[in-house]
């Protein structure tokens, strides 16, 4: 598995009744550094998410008992606010967007690239209610500000482009964590293709120009297999 | 010869029974062929539409033509006879009344007169006799009374007479008369009438009635059974079709009369379903062929991988190495594998939105997208985007299909060259979006083949890539009712250039 090293351990619930993909998911986040827990049935799945308070719920559509549709919903209806992400053989975009309104925050298709899913899963780690509305986005000496749209880092301005501005919010917003060409393309193109050649690779490449070239140190990796971190 | 006034034998029969069963609902139920002992032999020849339920329908037709038919001819038959009845027996009581009073006005005397009168007359049909008390004959055609006058009022009499013929002879004629008894008097007077007309006219009606009757009922047979055999053919077809396309012959379809009728609406829609079908085989053949084809090399590639690795020794890092290799492998494996299932869901028509999107803005936001890209690769970009050109579509997979051209574009590109991104009016309600490049291009006998599954250009085998770009172009030009123009570019012919045109209707 490539490194991802990040600051969080998270709690996350799995709700699979696959044993095998369920094992598979538990060991791609437990490298990844996360306590996993397991559930194999909605019903199961529902009651252990509102026991415990999770970091993030990563939900299977299909599933016995009561479906994975259902599950969100009856847990949104009752208060609960742990962002979930819902996995799926059935990853167009229709059914997409009927996972989102159930009330789900993430949506990825089967079969995954399992770099994806965890970089997923720790994107979703971050969205707790309660975070409250920043004007200011800070990554080691470097500063971005909401309002004013402004970019410094170590007090020295930087002038980005709007695109390259987005991109850097969003790395900035996930700093930390392994960002991959997937979801830069979701949230900040509003694709959901996969991209092709380095499309998103010159993007970054061009961004980093912007915020390393002449600073001592570099603040945005390339993850080998997965995609990118900014240091947090 | 009596007027008939009642049903004649013929009409008071089983057909008039059975409507009134019908009526009380208790019509005796359809037979059940099915039970009767009929021979193997003889059930096997009986064509098969006699067991079915457009038999008893064509059965039902015709009795229910019959019925109404027969309604109609015995209404037609009884208001022409009782009409005869009815005019007859007015002239007559007119002729009695003018009588009555020339007898209250004159006595028998002026009676007596006015019947002469009436016997010169010459094309009156009425036939006259008048006698006094005594029973001595006054006047008239007759000899005598054919039978006794009543006591009071009038008595309805049918006989025969001889009518004398201009020539000395007679002829036997059947009349119908009324007598009456005068008052005061004692006499009796008689208006008679010739009815052989009369009863010509009725017995030519109830032959013309006695003749139809029967033909009603044999066309309506007829008719019921022409009807309902166009009805039970029709479906016979479809059942025909439904059996040869379960059998496997997925190209059959019911053929169509063009009539447009119901039956021919029917094998529309079951058309348009069969089509449906035939999509969906042909996607699920494809992504087979596509599985098997595309995801069968690479796999074969990691198992061999894996298999050195297992037998040689290798170092940690070259172990790590391999093993790293190998899950970039597997991952490029799992990417095809989504684009054969994008395609096979494209192909079956399930996938897609259709809503009203702006072309032009997804255009710029992917040029915007490539640009970059096609620096790096030493590529100069144009775009010339026309505003607001608005398609009905699914703004993801338009995407995807215009992210595949450029792609492509940069990838077969060399370096120096430049790519060209336009959004245009096309022709009769479309939009075309154009991406041209400096390329080597596709020579024009590789065009059909290029949008197909997994083909790529010779020249092109090496580069990496699941070959499926182009296609996904074709199929989502497809789903949205457009197409996919391929053409040289504006190089020289050496290098001519792709011109490839996404040609989508306007919303």
């Amino acid at each position: 598995m490539a490194d991802t090293l990040h600051h969080r351990c998270l709690k996350v619930l799995v709700i699979e009744d696959d044993t095998e993909m369920a094992n598979f998911i538990e060991k791609v986040l437990e490298d990844a550094g996360h306590d996993v827990e397991c559930a194999h049935d909605g019903t199961a799945g529902l009651a252990r998410a509102r026991a415990s308070e999770f970091d993030a719920l990563v939900v299977d559509r299909m599933l016995p008992e009561k479906d994975g549709l259902t599950l969100i919903r009856e847990f949104r209806d009752a208060g609960g606010t742990t962002p979930a992400l819902f996995l799926s053989a059935l990853g167009d975009v229709q059914n997409k967007v009927q996972g989102l309104k159930a009330g789900a925050e993430d949506y990825l298709g089967k079969p995954f690239v399992p770099a994806e899913l965890a970089a997923r899963v720790e994107a979703l780690g971050r969205r707790q209610a309660g975070e409250p509305q920043v004007t200011t986005l800070k990554a080691g000496d470097l500063e971005m500000n909401l309002l004013t749209r402004k970019v410094t880092r170590g007090g020295k301005r930087i002038d980005l482009q709007p695109r390259e501005f987005r991109l850097l919010e969003y790395l900035m917003r996930h700093a930390g964590q392994v960002v991959t060409r997937t979801m830069l393309l979701e949230k900040v193109w509003d694709y959901n293709f996969d991209p092709q050649t380095n499309v998103i690779d010159v993007h970054v490449s061009r961004l980093r120009a912007k915020i390393d070239k002449d600073f001592p140190e570099p603040l945005l990796q390339t993850v080998r297999g997965a995609g990118y971190r900014l240091q947090g | 010869m009596k007027l008939p006034l009642q049903w004649p034998a013929w009409l008071r029969s089983e057909r008039i029974s059975r409507l009134s069963a019908k009526l009380a609902g208790r019509l005796p139920p359809m037979p059940n062929l099915d039970r009767l002992p009929i021979p193997e032999g003889v059930r096997k020849a009986m064509p098969i539409f006699v067991r079915t339920t457009t038999f008893k329908l064509a059965l039902l037709y015709s009795t229910m033509i019959a019925v109404f038919s027969g309604a109609l001819l015995a209404y037609l038959y009884y208001s022409t006879v009782y009409y005869i009845r009815v005019e007859s027996e007015r002239r007559i009581t007119v002729e009695f009344e003018q009588l009555a009073n020339a007898y209250y006005t004159g006595g028998m005397q002026r009676l007596s007169q006015a019947v002469f009168e009436r016997m010169t007359l010459s094309g009156s049909p009425f036939y006259y006799y008048l006698e006094d008390t005594a029973g001595q004959k006054i006047a008239g055609h007759f000899p005598r009374l054919p039978d006794d006058p009543p006591e009071s009022g009038m008595k309805t009499v049918y006989f025969d007479f001889e009518l004398p013929q201009t020539d000395g002879s007679k002829v036997l004629r059947p009349a119908a008369g009324r007598i009456v008894r005068l008052r005061d008097n004692g006499g009796a007077l008689m208006v008679a009438f010739d009815t052989a007309q009369q009863t010509v006219i009725v017995d030519r009606i109830q032959s013309a009635i006695l003749v139809a009757a029967p033909v009603a009922l044999i066309l309506s047979l007829f008719g019921g059974v022409l009807i309902t055999r166009g009805a039970a053919r029709r479906a016979e077809e479809l059942a025909k079709t439904a059996e040869a396309v379960i059998g496997g012959e997925l190209s059959r379809r019911v053929p169509m009369r063009g009539t447009g009728d119901e039956f021919d609406r029917l094998a529309q829609r079951i058309n348009a379903m069969l089509d449906q079908i035939g999509k969906l085989v042909e996607a699920s053949q494809n992504t087979g062929n596509a599985i098997a084809h595309d995801l069968r090399s690479p796999l074969t590639r990691l198992r061999n991988r894996l298999e050195i690795a297992l037998s040689a020794p290798m170092s940690e890092r070259d172990a790590n190495a391999t093993l790293g290799e190998t899950v970039e492998e597997v991952d490029r494996v799992l990417d095809t594998f989504n684009a054969i299932l994008r395609l096979a869901r494209l192909d079956a028509g399930t996938e897609g939105l259709r809503v009203r999107m702006d072309l032009s803005e997804v255009a710029e936001e992917l040029a915007e997208l490539f640009d970059p890209a096609c620096e790096e690769a030493g590529l100069a970009f144009r775009s010339q985007i026309a505003r607001n050109q608005l398609v009905l579509g699914d703004r993801e997979l338009i995407g995807q299909a215009i992210s595949n051209l450029i792609d492509n574009a940069i990838k077969y590109t060399p370096e120096g060259g430049s790519i060209a991104v336009s959004v245009t009016r096309g022709p009769e309600a479309m939009v075309d979006l154009t991406v041209t490049d400096t390329g080597p291009g596709i020579p024009e006998f590789e065009r059909p083949k290029v949008v197909e599954r997994f083909h790529r250009l010779d020249s092109a085998r090496t580069q990496p890539g699941s070959g499926l770009g182009l296609s996904l172009v074709q199929s989502v030009a497809d789903l949205h009712g457009g197409e996919l123009i391929l053409a040289d570019g504006s190089g020289p012919k050496d290098l001519p250039g792709l011109k490839a045109t996404l040609r989508l209707p306007r919303a």
